[in-house]
């Protein structure tokens, strides 16, 4: 009976190590979006600094007689504007993101969830210098999981990408929808180079993340990776 | 204003519209100022044209703005650099100092304080130079080139 005790506890206890892994990666990846969101919210603050201290510049230095000075400032408050505008939409997908995490289930569509995710870490993936592209179908259907979870085993997977890929390379999200299921197809394009770099998530929590979605992945080459998602409760007259 | 009109400054960010308006600004104080959007540019820059002060963004496409600095130090020790950077961490600014970064900010940094810190800059490198030139004057040119390239 002690025997039997202490194999439960060592199955409680490693049960509880993975899911402490688990968390703690969701966590880096949370920790991830956020920072290269404040990252690019900053700099957007500083291109409207600037260009506000621009108009403030030609008035100070007496140059806003001319027609052609007015212009300039009539151009600057156009590009802060369109700074804004830019600083709202980025602000809009930081939106969606956090109100994935309030259920662990909600409807939501597909496509939104990916674009979030683009966007949030378009810096992060910028700066690897490579393209992220997405190819997404027509008509696809709402689905019942949870948001966040897809992100991030989506994330995982470009992670991997990300990697091993050389600069210039493109990572290509591709969706179908057929047999009512919704296909996320994850491709990478380009040199493949060897790296020590560390990831957020491992083949352990990969695997876990993968169970608890209950999805399916399938892998047509040895390099592109597909999730396949079954459309649970989804409406069929609320296609996006 | 007119003093500032032969400093030659570099400005290195991938932020294409921060970067342009910031030139402007600071040509409007009559510096001479050029721009590029990533490190790998910098350093092609810098081995045509020599510029007195760079002022370089940290986290930008390719090269990170340490290794940019790590390599302008090696061509040419004789530039300053002012990091100019976002979210740059405490260790990040220790290592800039490390390297011979002349000094470290934080955007968005008010244009008053980044013009007073380029002048800083440009007047360390030009009394660096005049020390030099006495030091040469007097014979000792290993000590005017070790002042030059800012060696202990």
């Amino acid at each position: 009976m002690p025997i039997r005790n202490e194999i439960q506890a060592d199955i409680r206890k490693s049960y509880y190590m993975e899911y402490e892994e688990l968390i703690a990666s969701q966590l880096s990846f949370i920790g991830k979006v956020l920072s290269v969101f404040s990252h690019d919210i900053n700099n957007h603050l500083a291109v409207l600094k600037e260009s506000a201290g621009l108009i403030g510049d030609l008035i100070e230095f007496g140059k806003t007689s001319s027609r052609k000075d007015l212009k300039e400032i009539l151009k600057i408050t156009q590009s802060i504007k369109n700074q804004i505008e830019q600083t709202a939409y980025f602000c809009d997908k930081l939106n969606g993101f956090g109100h994935g995490m309030e259920k662990p289930l909600s409807a939501f569509n597909i496509h939104e969830c990916i674009e979030e995710l683009m966007v949030l870490l378009s810096r992060f993936i910028n700066q690897k210098m490579i393209c992220l592209e997405k190819d997404f179908t027509a008509n696809m259907p709402l689905i019942y999981s949870n948001p966040l979870k897809i992100q991030f085993l989506m994330f995982c997977i470009i992670e991997k990408h990300l990697k091993r890929l050389d600069k210039n390379s493109r990572i290509i999200i591709k969706t179908v929808y057929a047999n009512d299921s919704i296909g996320i197809t994850i491709i990478p394009k380009g040199n493949l180079i060897e790296t020590d770099e560390k990831l957020i998530c491992n083949d352990e929590i990969y695997k876990h993340i993968i169970n608890q979605l209950g999805v399916n992945i399938s892998h047509k080459t040895s390099e592109e990776t597909t999730i396949i998602l079954p459309v649970s409760l989804s409406s069929s007259s609320n296609r996006r | 204003m007119k003093k500032n009109k032969n400093i030659k400054v570099l400005l290195v960010d991938d932020e294409v519209a921060f970067v342009n308006t910031l030139a402007q600004r600071l040509r409007m104080r009559k510096l001479l100022v050029d721009t590029v959007y990533d490190g790998e540019q910098a350093l092609s820059y810098i081995k045509q044209v020599e510029p007195d002060v760079i002022v370089l963004d940290l986290k930008m496409p390719g090269l990170h703005g340490i290794e940019v600095l790590r390599e302008i130090k090696k061509i040419k020790r004789e530039i300053q650099v002012i990091i100019l950077t976002g979210h740059g961490t405490d260790k990040d600014e220790e290592e800039a100092r490390k390297l011979g970064g002349f000094d470290f900010l934080r955007k968005p940094a008010d244009i008053d304080l980044l013009l007073a810190k380029i002048k800083e800059a440009f007047s360390d490198k030009l009394a660096r130079f005049m020390t030099a030139i006495a030091f040469a004057q007097e014979g000792d040119l290993d000590e005017a080139t070790k002042i030059i390239k800012k060696e202990q």
